[in-house]
């Protein structure tokens, strides 16, 4: 007793003294910390963060192995040589469609061996033969031959590393030539070489027999892992943990020893939020590296397009924490906070889907009579040119229905989180070299970081403002 | 500065109210409370007691008069860096440990992590909560949880300490340490502020009470005051004096030959008149004893009239 009577008195001596810079620091660190106590209290966390590891771990029995497909690329590769590539929109033309492009000759392999195995790592000794029309087109340098090889508007299929003309005058006279290359697969041929994908070892095969590309599989992955299942569960695991982080502190008798605190009280509700969010970003940061890694070690493609997700993640979920919060203060319920944050999420993703159609529904309106994009290997592989076709008859486009507008109109208003998703995937398509009808979609000039993160911070901010306000007018 | 200036009050509120929609919780209450003092506010269930602290703490908005901590208007950070407060009630977040507790509300009150670190382990100990560091407080026991939420009141070593019902749920050695505890606080300068039912313990240990009444301060005052505003005495003389009294007298027989002598005026003057008369009419004192009153006789006293009132 005597002791504490004697003792120096913190709050008498030095708290006037104390700048208040440090001591907002201090306390947003407590804050920091109780928030973590809180987290880390929750036992539905532990579960559910044990489902997303059981994920992660399936993920890694998984097996990426390619399939031979060397001579197939060989043989696009000659087949472009007879056409001009440069300059293919993907999303805009086909190759098919590409008639006006021929160069008047064409090229194709005669013979092509693997130096090793037939894998997109291994070397190939090539003999390639180029018949042309001497009126229309003319010989070409061995140098051209090794400039143009491999390069499509897909990307760098091969590289030559050399290539020397085998034919003779009279040969090239009368408009026959052929070449012997050395050649070694691109960069982008190993992303849209067929690969295998199995779990378990190679007990349970998920792709075809002869393999899909390896950029689509590691788009999947990558989405699965990520902002799919896994970034999903996470979220919902952390809207259930949190939603009770407000009403847990506004309770009576838990509120009151908040308060009579040296802060203001919106100070207080906005260090809670950040103390949460600060938690979340971290298990997202990890869930998102994770995705990376395990991408990255089963197909050994590293490209960072999929850490575009982290910040999306962190965005939807300030906004749906924002929203959490405001209904926490008011109704100081953790369940009604649950169900409402959950709720909002569902009309986000419902709004979101519709204003996806709504923008398909123009795309296809505005290409009616145009070529359906495909990638030129499709092209090339043969696929038949597909016009996009009319609606039948007395059908309206979806963009023009009641529906459609109202849907429409309610995606206006609410923050643009599926524009996220879709910008990520854009980013995601572009690197792993994906394309199809939804690139298409989602390559639409519409879809604006700047647009969507602005409207997500503008709502999250919004939220924020009104549960401060509530909470810093309300008597306890 | 003048040497003869008044101490500021540690508690100083004038004419304060507080409405909740139709109902007046707080009427005009005015008071002032000394630093240093042991304050006991006393009251039924809805006088208003918790709703004055909770202005005074700056929980609640007034919606009329003024009330200053310290000097310093209620509500400000300035004044809040300064108070210490222990709801009735109270509900402590029970996933931390009590360390881990003290040590988050140090260091929002703005306790730097030595200050946290050298007064967390001495406070654990002086409340009787040493070697239960490490149990999450849901383990704790009504008593245990009571000693670390005055713990955490007393933590950055406040001016003033507001307590609600502070010994609530401690058995009585734990109420005596509590006690020792408060008294110790008053010496080192600390007004304290204690709102309890327990009329027997704030008579112990207050130096000044005031009892309220739907929203009314009734009295005010030392507890010897208080008990002295209606004096009663017994009184013996030679023969009966049932006839003697007046309307600021009344006389009761209470034991045989003994007399209860109840005075409107708590000063001499009273009595002395009472002497004179009872002289006047030939009558010769043979006893006199002061009969003092308790808090409770005084509070039941209030609470009657209270339920008696329209």
């Amino acid at each position: 007793m005597t002791d504490h009577a004697s003792q120096a008195s913190p709050a008498r001596e030095n708290n006037p003294t104390s700048p208040p810079s440090p001591r907002l620091l201090r306390a947003f660190c407590a804050m920091l910390l109780d928030a973590w106590r809180e987290f880390l209290d929750a036992k539905i966390l532990l579960l559910l963060v044990g489902l997303i590891g059981l994920l992660f771990a399936v993920a890694l029995t998984g097996r990426i192995e390619p399939q031979p497909a060397g001579k197939n690329y060989l043989d696009l590769s000659a087949r472009a040589m007879a056409a001009d590539l440069e300059g293919v929109d993907l999303s805009q033309e086909s190759v098919a469609s590409m008639a006006g492009r021929l160069n008047g000759s064409v090229v194709w392999i005669a013979k092509a061996e693997p130096l090793g195995a037939d894998l997109p790592t291994g070397q190939w000794n090539v003999e390639l033969k180029r018949s042309f029309v001497p009126l229309v087109a003319g010989p070409l340098a061995a140098e051209e031959v090794q400039a143009r090889f491999g390069r499509i508007a897909d990307g760098q299929l091969w590289r030559v590393s050399k290539a020397e003309e085998t034919s003779d005058a009279l040969g090239r006279t009368v408009g026959m030539q052929s070449f012997q290359l050395t050649v070694a697969p691109g960069a982008d041929l190993r992303l849209l070489w067929p690969h295998q994908f199995s779990l378990f070892g190679d007990s349970l095969d998920l792709t075809p027999p002869r393999g899909a590309p390896l950029g689509l599989e590691v788009l999947i992955l990558q989405k699965l892992l990520t902002t799919g299942l896994g970034g999903s569960l996470l979220l919902l695991v952390s809207v259930v943990v949190t939603a009770a982080f407000v009403p847990n502190m506004i309770r009576k008798g838990t509120l009151e020893l908040l308060l009579v605190r040296p802060l203001p009280r919106w100070v207080l509700l906005v260090m809670k939020y950040v103390g949460a969010l600060v938690f979340v970003t971290v298990l997202l940061g990890l869930l998102v590296l994770a995705g990376w890694l395990i991408t990255g070690i089963l197909a050994g493609i590293w490209s960072p397009g999929i850490l575009l997700a982290l910040p999306s993640l962190i965005l939807f979920f300030a906004l749906l924490l924002a929203v959490s919060v405001c209904v926490g203060v008011l109704t100081r319920s953790a369940v009604a906070a649950m169900l409402v944050t959950v709720t909002y999420w569902a009309v986000l993703f419902i709004a979101g889907q519709m204003h996806n159609q709504v923008v398909e529904s123009r795309l296809r309106e505005e290409n009616v009579g145009k070529l359906r994009p495909t990638s030129v290997v499709d092209s090339l592989r043969g696929a038949k040119p597909r016009r996009e076709e009319p609606l039948k008859a007395g059908r309206v486009p979806f963009y023009r229905t009641a529906v459609g507008r109202v849907a429409d109109g309610i995606y206006t208003v609410l923050p643009h989180t599926e524009d996220l998703d879709n910008l990520v995937d854009r980013q995601l398509m572009r690197d792993l070299a994906v394309s199809g009808p939804f690139r298409a979609l989602v390559e639409r000039a519409e879809f604006s970081w700047s647009q969507a993160v602005g409207l997500s911070l503008l709502h999250t901010l919004a939220f924020l403002a009104v549960a401060c306000a509530i909470f810093s007018r309300r008597d306890p | 500065m003048n040497s003869h200036a008044q101490p500021t009050p540690a508690v100083a509120v004038k004419g304060l109210e507080k409405r909740y929609g139709s109902l007046q919780a707080l009427s005009g209450v005015s008071l002032e409370v000394e630093p240093g003092t042991l304050f006991g506010l006393l009251g039924q269930n809805g006088a208003g007691k918790t709703t004055l602290i909770k202005i005074l703490l700056g929980l609640v908005a007034p919606t009329g008069g003024r009330a200053s901590l310290l000097g310093q208007p209620v509500g400000g950070l300035a004044a809040r860096r300064e108070v210490g407060y222990l709801p009735e009630d109270h509900r402590l977040p029970d996933y931390h440990t009590a360390p881990s507790l003290l040590d988050f509300y140090g260091a929002l009150q703005g306790l730097t992590r030595r200050e946290r670190q050298a007064r967390i382990p001495p406070l654990l100990e002086m409340l009787g909560l040493k070697g239960r560091e490490k149990l999450r407080i849901r383990g704790y026991s009504k008593g245990m949880k009571q000693r670390l939420g005055l713990a955490q009141a007393l933590l950055h070593r406040p001016r003033v300490l507001f307590l609600d019902e502070p010994t609530d749920g401690i058995d009585p050695v734990g109420r005596k340490e509590i006690r020792d505890v408060l008294l110790e606080e008053q010496r080192s300068g600390v007004t304290v502020f204690i709102n309890s039912h327990l009329l027997g313990e704030v008579e112990q240990l207050c130096d000044r009470v005031a009892i309220m009444r739907r929203g009314h301060l009734l009295v005010s005052g030392t507890v010897a005051e208080l008990t002295h505003i209606k004096p009663s005495w017994l009184v013996g003389f030679d023969s009966s004096p049932a006839d003697l009294c007046w309307e600021a007298c009344q006389l009761e027989p209470a034991r045989p030959g003994l007399w209860r002598v109840h005075l409107d005026s708590p000063g001499p003057d009273g009595l002395d008149r009472f002497l004179a008369e009872a002289q006047s009419r030939g009558l010769r004192l043979r006893h006199l004893e002061a009969e003092r009153a308790t808090l409770e006789d005084l509070y039941l006293a209030l609470a009657t009239h209270d339920r008696q009132a329209p």
